[in-house]
């Protein structure tokens, strides 16, 4: 067995993770087109274009806020990079990961406002909108601690493997975190701040590479989603088990995504409020009793 | 050179550098995340910077003419 070291590691996670995120958001394409009587492009089509935006003709708008606008990208980067060594690598805490998710929206609010296009400044507009939605979804956080006692993700797969998977246990918890994973996933019913009706949101002035590089941080984000959901809800897999299960959530959101509209801003921050408050009741009781 | 592409090479060098050190001399763990976070991503971005084509400077002045912008 070749033993890395922790820099070789953190390097093929974040390979791994660029590369499976990418692969996936790929199929989940290909699986929507299929559901709506269409072709649909190739499997690796989202890893094409990452790389082929590297090597696109790009400039850099006049009215964007430089040199922020392309800080932004980077700062995306940055703390997904950091999940990834707080996850697969570290095993730390969970708390580590909603400060990540929390920074996540802030970087879709600044990437929007800082391009100086009006569908930037309006899917930045949203991006507080939908964080006052999914930031309590993420309160799934505190059911886990107090199903558990502990917020250290190698300590929550110990106690999975002598107690169970969580998801039996607090499957409303499961639920919420997976309205959470949703509401990232391209063309989701919740992505109000890329709806078509605004171009591209808040990347809609952010071409060429820098789009590459946005991309590049979104698979990372999405692979990186999959695992926490089934590495707190399934427990430890192994490398093969965790494809096959990011591949199954993937082939539902893809689902979901292919069979409904996205929804307008009121009713998807509704809907995620109403599930929010379902969830952490729903599982409080079941705890409880 | 521009100085985008000056500061692109430089982020790029140092980037790379910080990579290479953490790789081959194991350095404290703390300073390893640092050199990751930091490093990992300026490196891709400087890359990204260096290698995306730009184009021809006498249309660069019908790119960079205010667009509409809405109000």
């Amino acid at each position: 067995m070749i033993i890395l070291n922790l820099m070789a590691n953190i390097l093929l996670n974040v390979l791994i993770a660029f590369l499976v995120g990418s692969v996936l958001f790929g199929l989940q394409r290909k699986i929507m087109a299929r559901i709506q009587m269409r072709p649909g492009p190739p499997v690796i089509q989202h890893l094409l274009h990452t790389l082929k935006f590297f090597i696109k003709e790009s400039s850099f708008p006049k009215t964007a806020a430089m040199p922020f606008y392309i800080a932004i990208t980077a700062m995306l980067c940055f703390i997904w990079v950091a999940a990834v060594i707080v996850g697969p690598v570290t095993g730390g805490s969970l708390l580590l990961i909603f400060a990540v998710y929390a920074i996540h929206k802030i970087v879709e609010h600044n990437a929007g406002s800082s391009s100086g296009s009006p569908y930037g400044k309006l899917s930045c507009v949203r991006a507080v909108f939908s964080a006052a939605a999914e930031v309590p979804l993420f309160a799934v956080l505190i059911i886990i601690y107090f199903a558990t006692g502990t917020m250290n993700l190698d300590q929550i797969v110990s106690f999975q493997a002598t107690h169970g998977p969580l998801i039996y246990s607090i499957p409303l918890a499961a639920i919420m975190f997976f309205v959470l994973l949703l509401s990232k996933a391209p063309y989701s019913p919740f992505a109000i701040t890329k709806g078509k009706d605004i171009i591209s949101g808040y990347e809609t002035e952010h071409f060429g590479v820098l789009r590459g590089y946005l991309m590049i941080s979104e698979s990372i984000a999405w692979y990186m989603l999959l695992w926490v959901f089934l590495t707190v809800f399934i427990g430890g897999l192994s490398p093969l088990w965790y494809l096959v299960g990011m591949v199954i959530l993937s082939s539902i959101v893809a689902f979901i995504n292919a069979t409904t509209p996205i929804l307008n801003p009121n009713h998807s921050i509704m809907a995620q409020v109403s599930l929010a408050i379902i969830g952490i009741v729903g599982s409080f009781a079941i705890l409880l009793y | 050179m521009d100085k985008l592409k000056v500061m692109s090479y430089l982020i790029f060098i140092i980037s790379l550098a910080g990579i290479i050190y953490a790789l081959l001399f194991s350095p404290p763990n703390w300073i390893v995340y640092a050199i990751s976070i930091i490093f990992i991503p300026t490196g891709i971005l400087s890359l990204g910077l260096i290698v995306m084509k730009r184009g021809p400077e006498e249309d660069e002045e019908d790119k960079n003419r205010e667009p509409f912008i809405g109000y």
